[in-house]
């Protein structure tokens, strides 16, 4: 019975996105099958050498191979896990910790909540690119490491979202009231500013997503990532380095996949953004 | 000067639509009026109304707008003309001091230099003699010149207000138009500003066009006055004309729930319409109205002259006179051959929706006039108009929106062997008016209204049962389940405990102001009849000496028999 | 006073960013030497004995720690960021070499950024939910999601490696000694103006619809009323009184926005290979040159900071409501 009255709110409101929302969700989906699948869905192994090396899409591999011999689309496939694990990991930490933070510091106010200002501020006027750079070069290449680095940054962002939120909702009469019969915050929490927050925190984990996929694959270019993963950031990485990808055709298949994918992908999540934006504010 | 050169402004038939996504709202219908020099005009109406939209279509400052219709200025139609053709017209020859508000001005300029801006516009002066200026005019409004450098957000709610009355005095305009000009403001700046204005007034010999709430500065600061209600202009002429003699029911209803004209009297505003839809071709003032009927529905009404310098739009012609009385005499004759006049011509009007209190000491005639009135007595001499018909043989008491009497003594009123549902049935059983049930639910409708329980037992009781006070209630029920047009009330309070008569007189009220019918309130307590009525009649030895609303005769009693009532309103007997 | 206020919140900001670059290193467990020289999968040190003894000494490793802090900051004091393994120089005199190219590319995009961002959001807004706002807004929807260095890497391929309008590399061609200044002048601008305008059209987005959002917001204030009931000419309206005040948050915004840009400038060198500090730090990070690193990454931030605070400034400078 739940679950029916959630599919058709679910329904309802999707029915109020535009073509190029809807568009998007179904693009998600299948960035979300292809690295769930990713195994089964490519014929041949991501690292190894399976072919010859930069034979052009077509037959089998239909997005070639790179320099190494290695099937470009089950790199790529693999490669949607690595972003979609980032992107969503990151999101996931980042709001939850921004949110605790956030709430926190909005509820309680004081020398607490300055406190609290102080740091986020601090951290936002820092460059995010150099010191993550720095700190992945001295933490070392590695996905955790690099979740770590980007949720760091991240959540200062949603932090200030729900403390500013937190503070407004705090001085609303029917949460006066109930504190006067004694709610607990635990119990103000679950009743009334979920409910409020719940539309910021999506779109800002949404674009938290998005922040981290392509922090993740910036940083994967620079040859920070991890080298075992096949992230695309990595694989742009690799092409760029070889020495003849300019005066040849290769780069038509081992540069513009990596970067189709990545593209794609940022661009249907702006605009599944874009559209939970407007339902939440429809002066937009 | 023959009027074509005293009008500065005629607004002729404008119409204002404003443009929302698919929704047309209408702002202002068919307004027409002339704004002739050195008449002040007043502006009046609740938010909403039209007002501030027909001002700035004035000077085309309306966005998003349709304007219709003519603004003739100089022998020319400002909305025919040209956007460089307006703007020499704009501030110069007309200008706008807007509602208060920091927003009025830009955030990152100086004062002086948006007031400056406005004066290079329009003239050509050199850098000097605009400082002077802009100094001088600081001056007019009684501001220090140290704040001429300021920024709008340095400034408090007051000094902004007379900045923007500067400003909009820079160029010299011959018609300076002032929305809400005192709503942040306090009593003391209130006064200063009228003031200020009366001065200026006479220096520069501008002409007003005010908008406000505040009917203090409309009545000290207007000739004419204009009533707007749902962008239809509805009532226009002279101020002081208006004020004394509301003739629409809106505007009698505006002015009755101002506490600055009615000081002692509880706020009761006019019922609200319950967000009901507008009848579209019907006036809009419809489901307010206490004396609506069928043609209100179908026909907008349209302003007619119903006296000299008023125009009305209502199809009654305003308020409708209920009751008149002409010169009526009554003279008993005692065992000694004296006689005794009790009424020795009176003539009193009550009209439609009105609390009138008629008030007098004992033997002044207040209960022989009720009864005669009812039609309970027969007079001597005079006549008695009911709806402009002559009552005879009691036709206008025998009838369902007739007239009715309460009595004093609420034990004779009331029957003590008879039931409740009985006592206040029997108007509807002696009419013979429809079935035995609707008689029954009336009953219980009208007990209702005087809050007093409907329950089969409380139906089935004798009245002897009952208290004071309720039978009182019992009486006005009685009275109101003919749905009366006038209810007389003969001192119905006088044998009550003060909380029992707050309480009763709240709801009589109350159902006054929602069911409108005219209320004639007979009573020797002044500070009763403050509290409650619109008008006052004041009678003693069998005449009535004056009369009218009642912030005149309470606060500027004419005769000296009222001003000694009136003294006696300030005995205070803990003190003196 | 406020601004000194703000000075010292930055000043602390720098401060914990020169501590935090000075503990950082240390700070991981173990050995901090085979740290920071061993690879993740091999672990097996690939260092020479030379290299072993310099990071010692330049980390003073030797001294206790509160030592080694006041010897960090008393060379940070005298500009000396240390000396660069690859290059064998001081750190210092590297960057100042090549933080002319990245300037120059910085200032570039945000000029053309704010200009253009500018003028499409006034238009934008003008013609306000009509078709040429709606086409222009979605167009900068998907712009203002793409990162600098992906709309690089499609303009590098496109347009220089297949079209070869554009040169592919570098800041200007290796043959400039036998040009002279004009057509030197040219050449520059020809190797610029791809990272150029991958740059700006990544940025181009946020200023543009901030600029729209904030003329919108203007066209409908109360003052904008009066001065037309005043009865100026619209031209003067919208430069005196409408622009003065919408153009406030993209001044601030724009200087806000250098740290990103900055961030997407480092990327985009390395796709065009521009001689600036982002080539230089890949090139540092590549060879674990932790000097190098360490200093572009002081620099760069103390950059940042600084653009922080002139916003800070400026945007006071403009608004009197905040003085």
């Amino acid at each position: 019975m739940v679950l029916n009255n959630i599919s058709a709110n679910i329904e309802k409101r999707l029915r109020k996105w535009s073509i190029q929302g809807k568009f998007s969700l179904f693009i998600i989906m299948l960035y979300i099958i292809v690295a769930v699948f990713a195994p089964y869905i490519s014929i041949y192994p991501h690292d190894i050498s399976s072919a010859p090396p930069l034979i052009p899409p077509g037959g089998k591999h239909f997005m070639g191979t790179d320099e190494l011999g290695y099937d470009l689309w089950s790199q790529i496939a693999y490669g949607a896990r690595i972003s979609l694990l980032i992107g969503s990991l990151t999101s996931i930490l980042s709001v939850i910790i921004g949110s605790i933070i956030g709430s926190l510091s909005g509820y309680l106010g004081g020398w607490i909540d300055k406190l609290i200002m102080r740091l986020v501020d601090i951290m936002i006027s820092i460059p995010e690119l150099p010191l993550i750079i720095l700190l992945a070069t001295f933490l070392g290449p590695s996905l955790i490491n690099i979740v770590i680095v980007l949720v760091i940054f991240s959540w200062t962002r949603t932090a200030r979202i729900v403390r500013a939120q937190v503070m407004v909702l705090k001085n609303m009469n029917y949460v006066t009231s109930a504190r006067t019969y004694g709610a607990s915050a635990g119990y103000l929490l679950r009743v009334h500013f979920l409910k409020e927050l719940f539309p910021v925190l999506a779109i800002n984990a949404v674009r938290l997503v998005s922040k981290a996929i392509i922090a993740e694959a910036s940083l994967s270019f620079l040859g920070l990532g991890d080298p075992t993963s096949k992230s695309w950031g990595l694989i742009l990485n690799h092409a760029l380095g070889f020495s003849g990808i300019y005066h040849t055709d290769f780069w038509k298949w081992w540069v513009v996949f990596p970067w189709l994918a990545i593209s794609l992908l940022v661009i249907s999540l702006a605009f599944i953004t874009r559209d939970i934006e407007k339902l939440c504010d429809p002066n937009l | 000067m023959n009027s074509v050169n005293k009008s500065l402004l005629k607004i002729e038939n404008l119409s204002v639509q404003y443009r929302h996504d698919s929704e047309v709202v209408q702002a202002v219908s068919n307004a027409t009026f002339d704004l002739n020099r050195n008449e002040d005009l007043g502006i009046i109406g609740e938010s909403g109304c039209g007002k501030s939209s027909l001002v700035m279509s004035i000077l085309k400052l309306l966005k998003n707008a349709t304007v219709n219709g003519k603004i003739i200025f100089k022998g020319e139609d400002i909305l025919a003309l040209s956007e460089s053709d307006l703007n020499r017209i704009r501030w110069k020859d007309i200008s706008i001091a807007f509602q208060n508000s920091v927003e009025v001005l830009n955030p990152v300029l100086t004062i002086e230099a948006q007031i400056c801006e406005s004066i290079k516009k329009h003239y050509n002066l050199s850098t000097n003699e605009l400082k002077k200026k802009v100094r001088y005019l600081y001056e007019i409004v009684g501001l220090d010149n140290i704040w001429l450098d300021s920024y709008p957000h340095q400034l408090s709610g007051g000094m902004l207000q007379r900045i923007l009355l500067a400003m909009a005095l820079a160029c010299n305009p011959k018609i300076l138009i002032l929305d809400e000009p005192t709503t942040s403001l306090d009593a003391l700046s209130k006064n200063d500003l009228v003031e200020m204005l009366k001065k200026l007034k006479q220096r520069f010999g501008f002409t007003i066009i005010l908008i406000s709430h505040d009917l203090d500065i409309i009545n000290a600061l207007t000739t004419k006055l204009v009533v707007m209600y749902n962008g239809r202009i509805i009532e226009s002429g002279i101020t002081k004309e208006i004020i004394d003699n509301p003739c629409h029911t809106y505007t009698r209803g505006f002015l009755n729930s101002s506490p600055q004209l009615y000081k002692y009297k509880d706020l009761w505003g006019i019922t609200s319409d319950l967000g009901l839809t507008l009848p579209e071709k019907g006036c809009s003032f419809y489901y307010r109205c206490p004396q609506r009927a069928e043609i209100c529905l179908t026909s907008v009404p349209y302003l007619q002259e119903v006296l000299p310098n008023r125009l009305i739009a209502c199809h009654k012609g305003g308020i409708e006179t209920v009751l008149r009385a002409e010169n009526v005499k009554k003279h008993y004759m005692l065992k000694n051959k004296t006689i005794v006049k009790a009424l020795n011509g009176v003539d009193i009007i009550l009209k439609s929706g009105e609390v009138v209190a008629l008030v007098g000491e004992s033997g002044s005639g207040k209960s022989t006039l009720a009864h005669i009135l009812a039609g309970t007595i027969k007079g001597d001499e005079g006549k008695v108009y009911f709806f402009n018909k002559e009552t005879k043989n009691n036709w206008a008491t025998k009838m369902i929106g007739g007239m009715q009497i309460v009595f004093q003594d609420p034990i004779s009123a009331t029957n003590h062997r008879m039931t409740v549902v009985d006592v206040v049935k029997e108007p509807l059983d002696i009419i013979k008016y429809k079935d035995q049930d609707y008689r029954k639910e009336r009953v219980i409708e009208v007990l209702t209204m005087v809050h007093m329980p409907v329950s089969e037992s409380f139906l089935n009781r004798y009245c002897y049962s009952l208290s004071g006070g309720q039978r009182q209630r019992l009486a006005i029920a009685k009275a109101l389940i003919t749905k009366p047009r006038l209810l007389i009330a003969d001192e119905i309070t006088s044998m009550l405990d003060p909380s029992t008569q707050a309480n009763f007189l709240r709801e009589v009220k109350k159902i006054q102001n929602e069911s409108g019918f005219t209320l004639l309130y007979i009573t020797h307590d002044l500070h009763l009849a403050r509290k409650i009525s619109d008008r006052v009649y004041i009678m003693q030895s069998g005449k009535i000496i004056e009369g009218g609303p009642v912030f005149k005769i309470f606060d500027n009693p004419k005769y000296p028999y009222t001003q000694k009532l009136m003294k006696t309103l300030e005995l205070n007997l803990s003190g003196v | 006073m406020i601004i000194v206020n703000r000075f010292l919140e930055y000043l602390l900001t720098f401060i914990i960013i020169i501590s935090l670059n000075f503990f950082l290193p240390r700070a991981l467990p173990g050995d901090p030497l085979i740290q920071l020289t061993a690879d993740t999968y091999d672990g097996v040190l690939k260092m020479t004995e030379e290299q072993r003894i310099y990071f010692r000494d330049y980390y003073n490793l030797n001294l206790p720690m509160h030592e080694q802090y006041f010897h960090y900051l008393r060379n940070l004091l005298r500009l000396d960021l240390g000396k660069s393994i690859i290059y064998n120089m001081p750190v210092a005199e590297i960057i100042l070499k090549k933080l002319h190219w990245t300037s120059f590319l910085v200032l570039s995009s945000i000029f053309i950024t704010t200009i253009f961002g500018s003028i499409l959001g006034a238009i934008s807004a003008y013609f306000r939910n009509r078709p040429l706002d709606r086409v222009i807004y979605t167009k900068m929807i998907v712009l203002s999601e793409i990162p600098a260095f992906i709309l690089g890497l499609i303009f590098l391929f496109v347009f220089a490696a297949r079209l070869k309008l554009f040169p592919l590399y570098g800041a200007y061609s290796y043959y400039h000694d036998h040009l002279n200044t004009f057509q030197h002048f040219k050449d520059i601008i020809h190797h610029a103006v791809l990272p150029v305008i991958s740059l700006s059209m990544a940025r181009i987005g946020s200023i543009y619809f901030l600029a729209r959002n904030s003329v919108v917001s203007v066209m409908g204030k109360k003052y904008i009323t009066t001065a037309t009931a005043k009865g100026l000419t619209k031209q003067r309206i919208i430069v005196k009184h409408a622009l003065r005040n919408a153009m406030l948050p993209v001044v601030t915004r724009v200087f806000l926005s250098i740290g990103a840009l900055i961030g997407g400038t480092i990327l985009v060198e390395n796709v065009f290979a521009y001689p600036g500090l982002g080539m230089l730090m890949q090139e540092a990070v590549s060879t674990r040159d932790y000097p190098l690193i360490q200093g572009i990454f002081l620099i760069v931030t103390l950059l940042t900071l600084s653009a922080n605070l002139i916003a800070d400034l400026v945007y006071k400078k403009l608004d009197p409501r905040f003085s």
